[in-house]
C-alpha cells in the first residue's frame, strides 16, 4: 500500500513537472518565470489543506482521545509548515525578478507568513511538552485556534493590502488563464496533494512507531 | 520581451527538490530506525538500546 | 464563583498594574529615543506605536495569569473546582480585560501628553476600538497562558504562540486607529471593527470551549 502510493506519487510529481515544463507554453507577460507558479500555487494549497487536516484531527482528538487523531494532527501540522515554507520561499524567488525584490507584503506572502510562524509555533508547543497526553490536548487547543484564525488573517492582510493601496501588478492566480495553464496547474495540484497524503501517512507511522518504541 | 530568468525557475525547483527529498529521506530513515529497534526488542536482544532512540525529530 | 475569581485577581494584580504600567512607560521613552525627536515623523507611525506599547504591556500582565496558581501550588485547588471550568477562564479573562483597559487608559494618556494629541474629540470611537482590541488580545492571552503555565521557558513560549494569532488584530486595530486619530468617523473603518467583533466571539467562545481541556491534568 505504501509502497503504491510512493509509486504513486512520483509518477503524479514527474507528470506535474513535465506539464510545467513541457507542456505549458511560455506565459506572455511573465516569460517562463512564471512556470515556478506550478510550484508555488500547490504549495499554498496543500499548506491550506494540512491545516484544515489539523482542525479536524485536533476536534476528534478532544472528543475522542484518539491518539490516531493526535498522530494525524501533528504530522499534518509539520508537512503543512513545510509546505508554507515552501511557498514563502518559492514566491520569494519568484518576486525577485518580477517585482524587482526578495520580499514584499503583498497579501498572499503575508498570511502564508503569519501561518507559517502560527503552525511553527504549534510545534514549537508539542516539542515543549513532554508529558504526551497534555502535549496532545494542548496542540489539539492551539490547532483548533490557529484554524479559526485563518480566515481573520485572510480578510485582515487582503484589506491592508488592497484598501488605498494600488492592487498588486501580477496576480498568480487562476482568473481569465489559458486552459494549457489551468491544467497544468491542475495536474501539480494533484500530484502535491499525494505527496502530502504519503507525507503524512509516513509521518504519522513514524508517529505511531515512536510512541510504541517509548511504551 | 521579458526576461526569462531561467537561473530563477531553476533554484524555485531545485530548492523544491532539495526540501521534499530532504525530508522524504527523514521520514524513511525514522522508519527505518525505528522497526529495526522493535524487531531486536522482540526478538529479546541481549543489546543495548539502538540509536534510533537518542534523537527526537 | 467568577466574582470571587475576579475579586481574588484584582486584589494581586496591583503589583502586576504597578509593574505592567511603568512598562509601557519605558516603552514610551524608548520610542521616543529610538525614533527621534522628529514630529512629523512620530505622527505617522503613532497608531501602530500605540499598539506596540498596548500588546508589548499586555505580554507581561497575561503571561502573569496563572503565576500565582502555579507558585503557590493552588494548581490542584484550580483542577478540583466543581462545576463548569471554563467559569475560571471568563473570570481570568475579565481580571485580565480589566488590567489591560486600565493600563491603556494610562498609556493613552501620556501618549497624549507626549505626542500633543488632541484626544478629546474623538475618544468615543477611539475607546470603542481600544475595546475590542483589547477583548481579543486578551480572550486568546488568557487561554495561552493557561497552556504555557506548565510549559519549559513559557516566558518565550507564551509570545511566540500568541503574537502570530493576533495578527490580524493588530493590523485591524492599527488601520482602524489611524482613521479614528485622523478624524474619521467609525464608519470609515466599519470593516476593520467587523473584523474585530468577529475575532472577539471567535476567541471568547474558542476559550469558554476549550479551557476544560487546558486544565484538566
Amino acid at each position: 500500500m505504501k509502497r503504491l502510493l510512493g509509486a504513486v506519487t512520483v509518477v503524479g510529481l514527474v507528470v506535474g513537472l513535465v506539464m510545467a515544463f513541457g507542456i505549458a507554453p511560455r506565459e506572455a507577460t511573465q516569460g517562463n518565470v512564471q512556470r515556478i507558479m506550478y510550484l508555488h500555487v500547490p504549495s499554498v494549497w496543500v499548506a491550506y489543506l494540512a491545516f484544515a487536516v489539523v482542525l479536524v484531527a485536533s476536534i476528534a482528538y478532544l472528543a475522542r482521545r484518539s491518539e490516531g487523531a493526535d498522530r494525524l494532527a501533528h504530522a499534518s501540522a509539520e508537512v503543512g509548515v513545510l509546505f508554507t515554507g515552501l511557498t514563502i520561499a518559492t514566491g520569494s524567488i519568484w518576486g525577485k525578478p518580477t517585482w524587482g525584490t526578495w520580499w514584499t507584503w503583498d497579501a498572499r506572502l503575508t498570511t502564508v507568513s503569519i501561518l507559517f510562524v502560527m503552525y511553527l509555533g504549534y510545534l514549537l508547543l508539542r516539542g515543549m511538552i513532554d508529558d504526551r497526553e497534555r502535549g496532545a490536548r494542548f496542540a489539539a487547543v492551539l490547532g483548533i485556534v490557529a484554524a479559526f484564525n485563518i480566515p481573520l488573517v485572510h480578510f485582515s492582510v487582503y484589506w491592508w493590502r488592497t484598501l488605498h493601496q494600488p492592487p498588486s501588478l501580477m496576480k498568480p492566480g487562476p482568473s481569465t488563464m489559458p486552459g494549457v495553464i489551468v491544467a497544468a496547474l491542475l495536474v501539480n495540484f494533484a500530484a502535491f496533494t499525494l505527496l502530502y497524503v504519503y507525507f503524512v501517512t509516513r509521518r504519522a507511522r513514524v508517529l505511531r512507531l515512536e510512541a510504541e518504541a517509548e511504551a | 520581451m521579458t526576461a526569462d530568468n531561467w537561473s530563477f525557475v531553476f533554484a524555485a525547483y531545485g530548492l523544491a527538490v532539495v526540501v521534499i527529498v530532504t525530508y522524504w529521506r527523514f521520514l524513511v530513515r525514522r522508519e527505518r530506525e525505528l522497526s529495526e529497534g522493535d524487531t531486536l526488542r522482540r526478538h529479546g536482544s541481549g543489546m543495548p538500546e539502538p540509536q534510533a532512540e537518542q534523537r527526537s525529530p | 464563583m467568577v466574582v470571587w475569581k475576579d475579586l481574588l485577581v484584582e486584589r494581586r494584580s496591583k503589583e502586576t498594574l504597578n509593574a505592567v504600567f511603568f512598562f509601557g512607560l519605558l516603552l514610551l521613552f524608548l520610542f521616543q529615543f529610538a525614533l527621534g525627536p522628529d514630529r512629523e515623523r512620530l505622527a505617522g507611525t503613532l497608531p501602530g506605536l500605540l499598539w506596540l506599547g498596548f500588546i508589548l504591556s499586555g505580554l507581561l500582565g497575561l503571561g502573569r495569569t496563572f503565576v500565582a496558581e502555579r507558585e503557590n501550588d493552588c494548581w490542584e485547588g484550580l483542577l478540583l473546582t466543581p462545576g463548569d471550568k471554563s467559569a475560571i477562564y471568563v473570570g481570568k479573562l475579565a481580571g485580565n480585560l480589566l488590567l489591560m483597559l486600565v493600563v491603556e487608559t494610562i498609556l493613552l494618556v501620556l501618549f497624549g501628553f507626549f505626542f500633543n494629541l488632541e484626544l478629546a474629540a474623538v475618544l468615543p470611537a477611539l475607546a470603542v476600538v481600544i475595546a475590542l482590541g483589547t477583548v481579543a488580545f486578551a480572550a486568546v492571552g488568557t487561554l495561552f497562558a493557561a497552556m504555557t503555565a506548565h510549559v519549559r521557558a513559557r516566558e518565550l513560549l507564551f509570545p511566540v504562540l500568541l503574537l502570530p494569532v493576533e495578527a490580524p488584530v493588530l493590523l485591524a486595530t492599527v488601520k482602524a486607529t489611524e482613521a479614528v486619530l485622523l478624524g474619521e468617523p467609525l464608519g470609515s473603518v466599519a470593516h476593520w471593527l467587523k473584523l474585530l467583533a468577529a475575532a472577539d466571539v471567535v476567541y471568547v467562545a474558542v476559550g469558554v470551549l476549550t479551557f476544560d481541556f487546558v486544565l484538566e491534568g
